[in-house]
């Protein structure tokens, strides 16, 4: 549910870091909380994004959530193919469900970041019970 | 008592209906056709040109109700203006058969007002005829306000009178103006097949809306790729042969093969004797009122469109039986706090009362509840489920200030509210009313429920 090669933010989203490209999704939490996605905004290319702070939005058949981006810098790519599918996103939230690739800013904030062990904890401990 | 009605739109006959029934012999001047732009020209047309592209979306999305569908569906815009058009004749019949049952004359020409106790009408044969009368009703509307840089010509820059009567549905469309006739427009001729394009100089669409549900809008006209520019205007327009070329404050052009305009309505206050009776006008031509809706002449009253404001057809008509009755000898008011609008994008919006942003700037102290459509049962098994009920209500009387729906069947639904706020009910009366399970209206109940963080379908705040 939460592999191992990827970094975790506390607002349930994750990023794949290859070089100074960073893939972000949400996490299996999230998109389990969330029930059906029926719906992904497509965020501005090019456009600046902060660690924290919202950079999409994503509907479900049960809520409309702000999405997270757990870096910053610039929204480089959106995945298209959720338009037509956003269901991918429950199928494959760490593959084929990725949303948006950003070109990080500053490196060192992955280091804020949580590994799949922490976030696992932090999931169990401190989100399900609330 | 004569009345004499000029214009018979919603306005206008309502007030020749109401005159009559109370007892005035009444004459209806009208150069057009009876029901005005409303019947002819805008609510009507638009919504059945609405209904052609809501089965058309249902047809498209049939697989995900589970039919199959065996083979495909496509538009026929002839028979689909066609349809449109004998809806109209319809409901024009309906008033001409009114104004028999009620014994209303109608004189089919322009009016001119020579003094206030006559009216020469122009008929179509080019003769004249006097109207002689002890009391008028100017009812004469708006038509869609042009750029006189570049005005209508009916093939590439259209207006929304062209827009119903398409005989063809363009490849692309760009709309300049992304108010309400604006977007409804976009939904339409998206679903018809057009690449749509907006261009809107404020920086939301439907910006005379709830903030959060003109963002809701913006969403669903993304989903269904309508592109949207706000904070940009038209700088210049090369028409081709074809299509047309816009430039724009952005520095970007952008080519398509129409042009819609629907950048508001400019009123009929021309030619029509007004200067030399002496009726006073405001900046834009808009007939000036009292709260009567008496004209500074008296016994010439103006409602409608023509007096500028919020120009809706019903609050026309509202103002056709006020202006009747005062007219009639009454002392009859507007309530303008209380005027539901519904604009029928995909999906609806209904709203009645003061915005969020509104009673923020009077310094009420308020209160907000909201609930989702997806948060309905009924939402989901229509396949329903964008939209969201908000009530803003006012922290010490809990009366109801305003409320704002977008979804499903928004302007039926927004009506509950109009009733509580007319009567001056309280967020509470409406949470203590039973609504029938499971309808769309249980979101007016639960987000009445929400303004005291006690709606039975949320989580706990």
């Amino acid at each position: 549910m939460y592999p191992d090669d990827i970094k975790y933010h506390k607002e349930h989203t994750w990023v794949r870091v290859d070089g100074k490209k960073a893939t972000v999704g949400i996490t299996f939490y999230a998109q389990e909380t969330l029930g059906d996605i029926v719906y992904i905004d497509e965020p501005e290319i090019d456009s600046s994004v902060e660690s924290g702070a919202e950079f999409t939005q994503i509907e479900s058949t049960k809520a409309t959530s702000a999405v997270i981006s757990p870096v910053s810098g610039k929204i480089i790519e959106f995945n298209e193919d959720l338009g037509d599918a956003p269901e991918v996103i429950n199928e494959e939230p760490y593959g084929k469900g990725w949303i948006a690739v950003i070109e990080l800013e500053d490196e060192s904030e992955l280091d804020k970041l949580l590994d799949a062990g922490a976030y696992e904890k932090y999931v169990e401990e401190e989100v399900k019970d609330k | 008592m004569k009345i004499t009605v000029l214009g018979a739109g919603p306005g206008g006959y309502v007030a020749a209906i109401k005159a009559a029934q109370l007892g005035a012999e009444v004459t209806v001047i009208e150069d057009g056709e009876v029901g005005g732009t409303c019947l002819n020209w805008g609510c009507i047309p638009t919504k059945t040109l609405i209904a052609s592209a809501e089965v058309l979306h249902k047809i498209k999305n049939a697989k995900k109700f589970g039919l199959e569908l065996d083979g495909t569906v496509t538009p026929n815009i002839e028979k689909i203006v066609e349809r449109k058009n004998k809806v109209v004749s319809t409901q024009v019949k309906g008033i001409r058969g009114l104004f028999k049952s009620w014994g209303v004359t109608l004189v089919e020409g322009r009016g001119v007002i020579v003094d206030p106790k006559k009216i020469q009408v122009t008929l179509k044969d080019g003769t004249t005829q006097d109207v002689d009368t002890d009391k008028i009703i100017i009812a004469t509307g708006s038509r869609p306000a042009q750029i006189p840089v570049f005005p209508f010509d009916g093939k590439r820059i259209l207006s929304s009178d062209n827009a119903i009567n398409p005989d063809s549905i363009p490849k692309s469309l760009l709309i300049v103006g992304a108010g309400v006739i604006g977007c409804e427009f976009a939904f339409i001729y998206k679903e018809f097949g057009s690449d749509v394009t907006m261009v809107e100089m404020m920086p939301n669409a439907v910006s005379t809306e709830d903030d959060e549900i003109a963002q809701i809008l913006e969403r669903e006209l993304k989903k269904n790729k309508i592109k949207l520019l706000t904070n940009t205007s038209v700088d210049k327009v090369d028409v081709k042969d074809d299509g047309i070329s816009v430039q724009l404050s952005n520095g970007k052009t952008i080519e398509a093969e129409k042009m819609l305009v629907s950048i508001g309505r400019a009123v009929n206050s021309e030619n029509m004797g007004l200067e030399d009776v002496g009726v006073n006008k405001g900046q834009r031509g808009d007939i000036i009122v009292d709260e009567k809706l008496q004209t500074n002449v008296e016994g010439i009253y103006a409602i409608g469109d023509v007096i500028g404001g919020i120009m809706l057809a019903h609050l026309a008509s509202k103002e056709g039986i006020v202006a009747a009755e005062n007219a009639m000898g009454g002392d009859s008011k507007v309530n303008y706090d209380v005027v539901p609008a519904a604009i029928f994008t995909s999906p609806e919006i209904g709203s009645v009362g003061l915005r969020e942003k509104q009673a923020a700037e009077k310094g009420i102290n308020y209160k907000v509840g909201k609930f989702q459509f997806r948060g309905l049962g009924k939402a989901h098994a229509m396949g329903e489920i964008v939209g969201m009920f908000k009530i803003i209500s006012d922290q010490e009387s809990d009366k109801i200030l305003g409320a704002h729906i977008i979804g499903a069947h928004a302007s039926d639904l927004v009506h509950e509210i109009a009733v509580a706020m007319e009567k001056g009910l309280t967020v509470m009366d409406i949470a203590h009313t039973i609504h029938a399970h499971p309808t769309l209206a249980e979101g007016i109940m639960e987000a009445a429920e929400d303004v005291h963080d006690m709606a039975i379908h949320s989580p706990k705040k």
